[in-house]
């Protein structure tokens, strides 16, 4: 990589001084990214700086937003200010580098953009989103207190200051709730207003946590507002403000960051009684003369004695030389029965070392303790460089002890990541109980959810624009120094499901299985995280020069830096040496970086791009999976209410065409923006087709420099000929490189808000009907998977057939094991090889299973019928992919593979 | 493309006996001891190992009556198949000392001389693994299932195999031609199918041409009494067993089995022309068809030929074709298409109502060069291997036209 000095943007003096002219100007009308230099340097440290490890600079930084506990449904209290405009300014931990560049508001922030463009079409298109909220409507006249009027602190809400309402945001964290009533507030006399309300509308304006702000602004002057409130249906609310509780952060969270002592020797004691544990061998140091078992480097539940995986070592160490000896092959597994129950070991060897891993089989069976160990070899290679340095090292041994800790109590209490206290104390953890099958849980690849183009390039440009990290026009002076890292890759993840990745497939299978056991995902999920910030020196796949020899790999440090909010994760690999400045010890996380990365986080989510998911992830299993029904008569009446819903999605797409127009119409972009650059959202009503078109001559995820696409021309344009344009930048905005900073933020998260309303995924089966079940696409090369969101309803019915179609992927898995292996082999090895020839060349599997229904229990004798298929492609490259249907209509696998292939291109 | 077994005691250590197939060496006595002191070392800390799964291999212990254990190594197989081949072996082994001599164990040396006898079987039995040797002879062997042959003389057998047994008053007596059962007497089916197996292992393992008598415990039904089991070969390849007590003496036997028999050689003789085929050639079959393998579920017994179509004689080719169809019944066909013992044994005990499995009807797999169906009806179970050119949609059809006309024909007494 070429060593990039960050000198100065070069413009001259003249130029400098028309910005900063500029500046002003921009601040009042679109409030460039150009605002605020922080003018009050190195006075406030980040909140998460305390937490830094003094030793090797590791952090892991967890912020939740309050929720309240005595109702289950986490009703967040509004986020106090982004957290981001409030720590402008970072100590800057070393380098010359963060001096020189002088700090201004990140660029990505633009917060204040987001003024209501307008009124009609934000209201219209907000009730549409949230139409699956029902509950009674009310009407309220509140009176704006006068007196605080002109009297507005910092530290209250504008809402607080006028209306008395303590306002926070519904659990979708866009629609704005009413969380209290402020101290002689008017408001609170008011019968109507309840806490839990949802706050539609003021004076017909529609609100949303955005906007709310900008609205009220409006209205100060006036005498009273009409607010819109909408009773939510099934959240109840208590009578205390649930301001009052402060920051409870879960046990789960608690855990995560180690916070909370247990009660080590307990929890010890009762994961001894299990056949689990893992221990590390040195083959080398056994010998007669070993009395203090010198061999065991390491071993997991302590104490050895009580640890059966150590007592019996002897076997496993003779077993693994024993038959390599006879059969030329590795050892991978061994099964025995220990007190009655079956146990599986997987042993890794390295060198002369040996893991071995030993799993229940009620809990892990053969292939998934294969599986499980693979991806925690991912983890501890990644996480600590090797599995030897992993565990010699007396430094990592207690985040080790801990890390095991959690990962046995979580497989032993059937993967609900309940803490080490709770497994301690309770006795109603069923560690007998067989669990249900999992295939995609422990697979080495990232499941993915596909968005729209259009989002996804924003995604793309982002990750891109955080990568580059040019920050040649942040500061007037040259900069003669190096930057500090370089930025190996980032991905985007939501409540678990990778949105982008720009990482090598290798590096993201790292980033991923990392995430994974860490329980980031699972966080994500879960918990109300409002700021997230890990920084950990990782070894990734790509940068390890043992593995890959033929390229050189320069000598640095690299570092994994994880930033989350809300249900978004952004994971980004940073290099230190190679082309950057050489690497300081073990140097915590830099300020600089960490904001930008919050930064572009905070954009993605600004753009609507949590709240698309989110919609998709509600709609998804549905849309192209159905459920197990009992068969019943079908009539024409069927068929034509078929056709009438197809004619429903026909109308709803001409509304949206219609509201989109309007916008375009009223649109106060049109006055700033040449109708060449305009993003014109009506085109996003066709865009469906035409991105899928696009798609399908692009391949997967990529954005090609050829498309006809209007829209997509005039985002390109507007991106790099700027600097070009002189005329038009000079006219309409700053010649930066932006390419948001020229468009309307509010604009974009409309547009791609909008062209998904109307989504409907592509229908995988053949045949009028959904009869799809469920579908994995494993695509193993990639390190990506492709599987319908989770659901939650649950059917018994439903449970079953999943479970047995994971029992059947898991074998289909190991019998395309054989063909992928054989194509790989060495021409010379085939002949010597003792593989069943019979399995060499297996591409496809299916099976045809009957099974009644639970659901229902005098229905009891209807039974269901479905296939398992799967279908490994090895062309060019390998990918399986693996469905569950309902026998009916014949489905060929190849098109479904061809469907589900479209289907993630959007 | 090798296994090897060994058999010791579980106490001792010592060794009883080992066998191996394939072009491997034979194991070391360091190495069979390692391989069993394994096993026993975890015995002390409460640990029973059973199986470990290398890269091309599978290893499997199983201790038997706590007297011996058995471990078989082989290559290419499922541990699965390889567990059910270590319960024959012992099974094998009961056959021959019955299970009394094995609890006693006084006397390990008798116990090794006696066991000689069962050296073919169990060498016969390495066959029915599927570790991809194609110098096997018996690529048609499976492992706990019995293998018929369905001629279309077996109606006219079948009477005068009943008016045998009246003679000899004996109720168990079966037919083989070529090893494989053309037709058996009702109660010769209610023995346990390991068995009918391993009995007619013994009947066609070594000089066929001489009568046998051989004393037999069978391992299921009377592991402690003995039975005689008489062999006698009515024509070459074709040999009538039976089970009988002390009496009649084998020279009574072979003169009943002359009196019925002697007008019926045209028959028998008629019968042994159909053993490739293993069906009748008036049943002609799609021509897609490579091969077959019909099983019943419940009587374990199974058909299987590789070259329905008389015109193409290429024999040399299609010696693989048992192979790819045996390989697809251990791997796809067994565990899901045929509803397990101890499955059923349990939806027995709890309610019949309460039996909420998944049964498999159906399953299929496609290679570059071949594909297979399997599809059960009722208790049978039909696997086909076809030509690759046949669309996938249209192997049910043929599966299921071809179930009918194999199971149609009377005569053949399937």
């Amino acid at each position: 990589m070429e060593s990039q000095r960050l000198l100065g943007s070069a413009p001259t003096a003249s130029k400098t001084g028309e910005q900063n002219i500029s500046d002003e100007e921009w601040t009042e009308e679109e409030e460039s990214s150009y605002s605020s230099y922080c003018s009050d340097s190195d006075s406030t440290i980040p909140e998460w700086e305390p937490y830094v490890d003094d030793f090797t600079g590791e952090l892991l930084y967890i912020e939740c937003h309050p929720f309240v506990v005595q109702n289950n449904k986490e009703v967040k209290v509004k986020p106090s200010e982004e957290p981001l405009t409030r720590n402008k300014v970072r100590h800057s931990t070393r380098g010359k580098f963060l001096k020189l560049l002088r700090r201004r508001e990140s660029k990505r922030r633009s917060k204040k953009n987001v003024k209501s463009t307008d009124v009609n079409e934000t209201n219209t298109s907000k009730v549409k989103f949230q139409d699956f909220q029902e509950g009674e409507e009310k009407e309220v006249m509140l009176e704006i207190d006068s007196e605080n009027r002109h009297n507005l602190s910092s530290d209250k809400s504008l809402a607080e200051s006028l209306l008395g309402l303590i306002v926070s945001t519904l659990s979708d964290g866009n629609r704005v709730m009413i969380a209290g009533f402020s101290y002689e507030s008017k408001a609170k006399q008011e019968r109507n207003i309840k806490i839990g309300d949802w706050l539609k509308s003021i004076n017909n304006i529609g609100v949303s946590v955005h906007n709310l702000d900008d609205i009220l602004q409006k209205f100060i002057n006036r005498t009273d507002v009409l607010l819109k409130l909408q009773r939510v249906a099934g959240i109840e609310v208590t009578k205390d403000p649930p301001i009052n509780e402060l920051n409870i952060e879960s046990e789960f969270v608690k855990e995560l960051l180690n916070k909370k002592p247990y009660d080590e020797q307990s929890v010890m004691q009762c994961l001894c009684e299990f056949s689990i544990g893992i221990i590390y061998i040195n083959t080398e140091k056994l010998s007669e003369s070993n009395q203090d078992n010198e061999d065991i480097t390491y071993c997991f539940p302590k104490p050895m004695q009580k640890n059966i995986l150590c007592n019996s070592r002897g076997m496993f160490i003779t077993l693994n030389h024993l038959l390599e000896d006879v059969t030329k092959s590795k050892p991978r597994i061994f099964s025995l029965k220990h007190n009655g129950h079956l146990a599986h070991i997987v042993t890794t060897n390295i060198d002369k070392n040996s893991l071995l891993l030993m799993l229940p089989d009620e809990k892990a069976s053969k292939q998934e303790a294969l599986l499980i160990n693979n991806q925690l070899l991912t983890f501890l290679n990644f996480a600590y460089e090797s599995i030897d340095k992993c565990f010699t090292s007396e430094h990592n041994l207690c985040q080790i002890n801990h890390f095991f800790m959690r990962f046995f109590t979580k497989i032993l209490s059937n993967e609900s990541w309940i803490t080490a206290e709770q497994f301690a104390s309770s006795q109603n953890v069923d560690a007998t109980e067989k669990n249900l099958f999992q295939f995609e849980g422990v697979m080495c690849a990232a499941s993915t959810l596909c968005l729209p183009d259009s989002a996804q390039m924003q995604i793309d440009d982002a990750l891109s624009e955080l990568e580059a990290s040019d920050y040649r026009d942040w500061n007037e002076e040259p900069l003669d120094c190096q930057r500090l890292f370089t930025i190996l890759g980032s991905a985007l993840f939501h409540s678990g499901y990778l949105l982008a990745s720009h990482f090598i497939h290798e590096d993201l299978v790292d980033v991923y299985c990392f995430c994974k056991i860490q329980g980031l995902f699972r966080l994500s999920k879960t918990e109300p995280v409002k700021s997230l910030v890990l920084w950990k020196e990782v070894f990734p796949h790509s940068c390890n020069k043992e593995k890959n020899t033929r390229v050189k790999i320069p000598s640095g440090r690299r570092y994994l830096l994880v930033v989350e909010s809300m249900k978004d994760l952004l994971a980004v690999i940073m290099e230190a040496g190679g082309c950057t400045e050489p690497p300081e010890g073990n140097s915590g996380p830099d300020a600089f970086y960490v904001e930008e990365a919050q930064a572009t986080l905070a954009h993605i989510q600004e753009l609507g791009l949590g709240e698309l998911c989110d919609r998709l992830l509600a709609i998804g299993p549905h849309a192209q999976v159905a459920r197990p029904l009992p068969p019943t008569g079908r009539n024409k009446g069927d068929f034509m209410s078929l056709g009438f819903s197809k004619g429903g999605v026909g109308t709803v797409k001409d509304s949206s065409s219609i509201i989109s127009k309007k916008s375009e119409v009223t649109s106060i972009l049109k006055k700033r923006l040449s109708d060449q650059n305009f993003v014109a959202p009506s085109s996003s009503s066709n865009s469906l087709q035409d991105d899928s078109f696009d798609g399908q001559s692009e391949g997967s995820g990529s954005h090609s420099e050829i498309s006809d696409d209007s829209r997509q021309n005039s985002k390109r344009r507007s991106k790099y000929d700027s600097n070009e344009d002189e005329s038009e930048t000079d006219e309409y905005g700053e010649g930066s490189q932006m390419s948001v900073s020229s468009f309307d933020i509010s604009e974009m998260r409309q547009c791609i808000l909008n062209e998904t309303e109307d989504y409907r995924p592509v229908q995988l089966t053949s045949g009028c009907e959904k009869n799809l079940f469920h579908f994995v696409q494993l695509d193993s090369a990639k390190g990506i998977m492709l599987c319908p969101s989770e659901c939650q309803e649950t059917s018994l019915t439903y449970d079953f057939i999943l479970n047995n179609f994971r029992r059947c992927c898991l074998k289909i898995h190991v019998l395309f094991q054989n063909t992928l292996r054989f194509k790989n082999m060495p021409a010379q090895d085939i002949a010597k090889s003792v593989m069943n020839k019979s399995l060499i060349a297996i591409k496809e599997h299916g099976i045809l299973f009957q099974c009644p229904y639970l659901d229902e229990k005098d229905n009891k004798k209807s039974k269901i019928t479905y296939w398992v298929l799967g279908r490994l492609f090895y062309m060019p490259l390998p990918k399986e992919i693996y469905v569950c249907y309902q026998e009916g209509v014949p489905q060929n696998s190849v098109e479904l593979a061809f469907k589900m292939c479209m289907a993630s291109l959007y | 493309m090798s296994v090897y077994l060994v058999c010791s005691t579980s106490g001792g250590g010592l060794p009883i006996f080992s066998r191996k197939k394939g072009n491997s060496e034979t194991l070391p006595f360091p190495i069979i001891g390692s391989l069993n002191g394994v096993h026993m070392f975890g015995k002390s800390f409460g640990i029973e190992l059973l199986e470990t799964l290398t890269d091309d291999y599978v290893v499997a212990w199983k201790e038997f009556e706590e007297s011996i254990v058995i471990i078989g190594i082989a290559s290419g197989c499922s541990v699965d198949v390889l567990n059910d081949l270590l319960k024959e072996v012992f099974s094998t082994i009961v056959l021959i000392v019955g299970i009394k001599e094995l609890e006693t164990q006084r006397n390990i040396e008798r116990l090794k001389r006696e066991l000689r006898v069962c050296s073919p079987v169990i060498d016969r039995l390495l066959d029915a693994l599927d570790c991809g040797d194609s110098n096997n002879k018996f690529p048609s062997d499976i492992v706990g299932f019995v293998e018929t042959i369905l001629c279309s003389e077996n109606h006219l057998i079948q009477i005068v195999l009943e008016s045998f047994t009246e003679c000899l008053d004996s109720m168990y007596s079966c037919i083989l031609v070529c090893g494989k059962i053309a037709v058996a007497t009702e109660s010769w089916w209610s023995l346990h199918p390991t068995e009918i197996r391993l009995l007619s292992l013994l009947a066609t393992s070594e000089n066929t041409n001489e009568s046998k008598d051989i004393p037999v415990f069978l391992p299921y039904k009377s592991p402690t009494v003995a039975f005689r089991f008489v062999v006698c070969t009515l024509i070459p390849e074709v040999q009538i067993c039976c089970l009988c007590g002390a009496t009649p003496v084998l020279s009574e036997i072979e003169h009943s089995v002359m009196q019925c028999f002697k007008n019926s050689t045209d028959i028998l003789s008629a019968a042994v022309q159909c053993v490739p085929r293993n069906f009748p050639t008036t049943c002609i079959l799609d021509g897609s068809i490579l091969g077959h393998l019909l099983v019943n579920t419940t009587t374990k017994k199974y058909m299987m030929s590789k070259c329905p179509q008389m015109a193409s004689k290429k024999t040399t080719s299609s010696s693989h074709r048992l192979d790819i169809l045996r390989t697809f019944f251990y791997r796809a066909v067994i565990n899901e298409l045929i509803p397990s013992e101890n499955a059923e044994a349990n939806a027995a005990e709890n309610n019949h109502e309460e039996k909420s499995e998944h049964v498999g009807i159906e399953t299929y797999w496609c290679s570059e060069y071949h594909k297979c169906h399997a599809l059960r009806v009722d208790d049978n179970v039909l696997c086909v291997l076809y030509n690759s050119s046949v669309p996938t949609h249209a192997l049910k059809l043929i599966t299921q036209r071809t179930i009918k006309q194999l199971i149609s024909d009377k005569q053949v007494c399937w």
